[in-house]
């Protein structure tokens, strides 16, 4: 008995112990990444040359910035950046929102990267919390005009541009070819004829000429700018009387009963099944959904990119998507900060040196006009049959319509992906817009 | 304890002159003095630690629930009661409340009834391996909510085991979209909630059933009951106590649900499985919202329903005549 007593102590000791080490281990492991801390950050106990940024995506955002902290390097050698790795980008509008709400900004960093869309409505909540940009060197005119549109408020700008959220409209050249087509059969075409080449490529492949993700609503809002249209009209929704609108959910619903079109339940189905499972003989998204189509080895070289159909048949350009860098209203710096965006990504001295290398390392492709003529942005992409398509892209962002922008962006978005399911379900075009503006229109109503 | 402390003292100042007596009285009442501090001290911390982190933040939340704007400056909102009002005219709402009551009625009483029946059958005393079976049925309790939830959505995706295996036993003529459709979505994250607490209310059963005298089951034996009758008439009544306070648990949780919604099926499609506590935190931290006063106004509906079940259903099964 006794002798059962001491090994149970000394049992239950052991996984003390180890529960210990594993909480310590863990700690340890988050607290010292980078030799830095990771989640938190105070301002007040950097030295004069070191600015700290929050960023979410370590393979895509974080090589841009330390691409930037290299060129800025040059002018200030004693220049430092503290990159804070954050786990997706809602953690740095959770961050706003909570210092926001305490009325606390110590809490913040020097500079966030912050979602385009969700910009505008994160200034009308807490306009205290941002500084704007008018008394630096940002060369604002070698950016993409609808790129500063999500940046600027009131005629004053916020941010400074990172990525570029050109859509892109990628296709099969291969799969086409089999079905008689190639590439300029799809540039500069109606959605009608889309339809039917998508229909023969369904059927002679079995493969889908678009996928999406159902629940997301990217796809209208896409193909809306695409025709210089937004989902809303001096500050309210504007979908019921909106023709374009109904004439896109029209054709999004025809494009899927006729197989042109498969939507998936979210985003992971939609990236991992539809793109990776190479289901599709088309990808259309914003062009950082290129690292995406890149993981079906096998599929290289037989890529190419083009611009979007338009109800028209126009050639047609959109972006969703992309992110600006801000200066919090924390940051004691604002000089050194300023000067910093200025000269990197601002499109100052170093605006080559940043891009290039954020091109080459996170695959992050410049708004900046200027900055997509060199020679890294003009090589060959072997997986997309060596097509330029850096400069295209950079080319493509300059001739996207700035369409009115909206604090409720994304609800709108959502309350659309759910009138294009319910119409699919059977609801009629009419009935379900109706719905979806009375949703948008009482979550603008506080 | 007051007035005993005073009776002590009131006899302690009678017997003065008994110093013998005297003495022995004080030390008795600062034995119950200390006694008395003691039991404040011990519960102190604790009744400081739940005002300061939960009833303090609630008494807050009520406050925000009649304020409205953006949460760096909230104003009240007017009329005062207009969060309250809104959600009544909110069809988004209303659907997210009537989709949680259908998986609060189907739910709840299939996942009872087999919990029950599960315990009955593994405190038999006859079956070998008792321990084993236990643990088995316990273990899905044991894997955390959002990994259950994503295990579920890929064996029950487009292109997932049971769609797979439906199809090659020949049940379904092509891939079925389970969780793209509404009524298969709601049916899947219903199997889901199964799965995953049946276990756990069992365990409840089990050490309900311990506390029932074997020689209760023995005397009915002998008395010619069979089964049913002993589950009927034995079991069920002396498991009544255990029985209630796991359908107040479980109308709670229900009511509360917000893992699988989010993680299952993320509401969708077009919002026809988004549950209460799923929509709360759309209002306060999905898309860019943040409007607190409402999320707030929403959670206090909560409460106040989940209150008013756990009532009724202690009303409905007092014992007491």
């Amino acid at each position: 008995m006794k002798k059962r007593k001491v090994i149970s102590v000394i049992l239950t000791g052991a996984m003390l112990a180890s529960l210990a080490a594993c909480g310590s281990g863990e700690a340890s492991g988050s607290d010292k990444k980078n030799g830095k801390k990771v989640s938190k950050v105070d301002v007040t106990k950097e030295d004069k040359n070191t600015l700290s940024v929050y960023a979410w995506d370590k393979n895509f955002n974080i090589p841009a910035l330390k691409a930037a902290e290299k060129a800025y390097q040059k002018k200030n050698p004693k220049f430092k950046l503290n990159i804070i790795e954050q786990s997706q980008s809602s953690d740095v509008e959770t961050a706003i929102t909570t210092a926001g709400s305490a009325g606390d900004f110590t809490t913040l960093p020097d500079i966030v990267l912050f979602q385009d869309h969700y910009f505008q409505k994160y200034v009308t909540d807490y306009p205290k919390a941002w500084v704007n940009l008018d008394k630096s060197d940002v060369q604002w005119a070698d950016f993409g005009e609808e790129k500063l549109s999500y940046s600027t408020i009131k005629g004053k700008h916020y941010g400074v541009p990172v990525d570029n959220g050109t859509v892109v409209c990628a296709y099969r050249t291969d799969l086409l070819k089999e079905c008689g087509y190639t590439i300029d059969d799809l540039t500069g075409v109606t959605w009608d004829k889309f339809i039917e080449i998508g229909e023969k490529v369904h059927k002679k492949t079995g493969k889908y000429l678009l996928s999406m993700d159902g629940a997301g609503n990217d796809l209208p809002y896409m193909m809306l700018q695409a025709e210089g249209v937004s989902q809303f009209k001096n500050g309210k929704v504007n979908l019921t009387k909106n023709d374009t609108v109904k004439k896109i959910i029209d054709k999004i619903v025809e494009m899927k009963q006729k197989d042109v079109l498969y939507l998936a339940n979210d985003w992971s189905d939609y990236t991992d099944q539809t793109i990776i499972g190479d289901m599709v003989c088309g990808v259309m998204n914003g062009n950082w959904i290129i690292p995406t189509i890149k993981q079906v080895k096998k599929n290289e070289g037989k890529w190419a990119i083009t611009s979007m159909p338009t109800l028209s048949g126009e050639e047609g350009y959109a972006s969703n998507g992309g992110s600006s860098l801000y200066i919090t209203s924390n940051c004691r710096k604002q000089d050194l900060a300023k000067d910093f965006l200025a000269y990197t990504f601002g499109g100052g001295e170093g605006k080559q040196m940043t891009y290039d290398k954020a091109l080459e390392d996170g695959g992050v492709i410049t708004t900046c006009i200027s900055a997509g003529k060199s020679e890294v942005y003009n090589k060959g992409v072997k997986y997309f049959g060596d097509q330029p398509i850096y400069s295209k892209i950079v080319e493509m962002s300059a001739k996207v319509k700035v369409v009115e922008q909206s604090d409720f962006h994304y609800v709108c978005r959502e309350q659309v992906a759910a009138a294009i399911q319910n119409i699919i379900n059977g609801t009629s075009t009419d009935d379900a817009l109706k719905d979806a503006e009375k949703q948008v229109k009482f979550a603008m109503d506080k | 304890m007051g007035s005993k402390t005073l009776s002590a003292s009131y006899t302690g100042t009678k017997n003065m002159k008994n110093s013998k007596n005297h003495i022995k009285m004080r030390k008795k009442r600062t034995v119950t003095s200390k006694q008395h501090t003691a039991g404040w001290a011990f519960l102190t911390p604790a009744t400081l630690f739940i005002t300061i982190m939960s009833f303090y933040p609630m008494f807050q939340a009520l406050i925000t629930s009649f304020k409205t704007g953006s949460s760096a400056d909230m104003v009240w909102s007017k009329p005062l009661f207009r969060n309250y009002t809104r959600m009544f005219s909110d069809d988004l709402f209303l659907r997210s409340v009537g989709n949680t009551f259908l998986y609060l009625i189907i739910e709840v009483p299939i996942m009872l009834i087999f919990a029950i029946l599960l315990a009955q059958i593994l405190n038999n005393r006859d079956i070998k391996f008792r321990g084993i079976f236990r643990t088995c049925v316990f273990l899905p309790c044991a894997t955390s909510l959002v990994s259950y939830a994503l295990i579920f959505k890929s064996l029950f995706a487009t292109q997932g085991l049971i769609n797979s295996i439906l199809v090659k036993i020949g049940i379904l003529h092509s891939n079925y979209n389970f969780l793209g459709t509404p009524s298969s979505a709601k049916v899947v994250i219903i199997l889901a909630l199964i799965w995953r607490w049946t276990g756990y209310n069992m365990v409840f059963y089990l050490a309900g059933l311990q506390n029932i005298e074997y020689s209760v089951y023995e005397a009915a034996k002998i008395d010619g009951a069979n089964g049913w009758k002993t589950f009927w008439h034995i079991t069920v009544p002396l498991l009544k106590p255990t029985i209630i306070m796991t359908f107040i648990m479980s109308i709670n949780g229900t009511l509360q649900l917000f893992d699988e919604s989010v993680n299952l099926t993320k509401g969708g499609p077009a919002n026809t499985t988004i549950t209460m506590s799923h929509y709360i935190y759309n209002n306060s931290f999905g898309q860019g919202v943040a409007n607190f006063g409402y999320a707030s106004a929403m959670s206090f509906f909560v409460f106040v329903l989940v209150a008013v079940l756990a009532a009724i259903n202690l009303k409905v099964g007092d014992t007491r005549d």
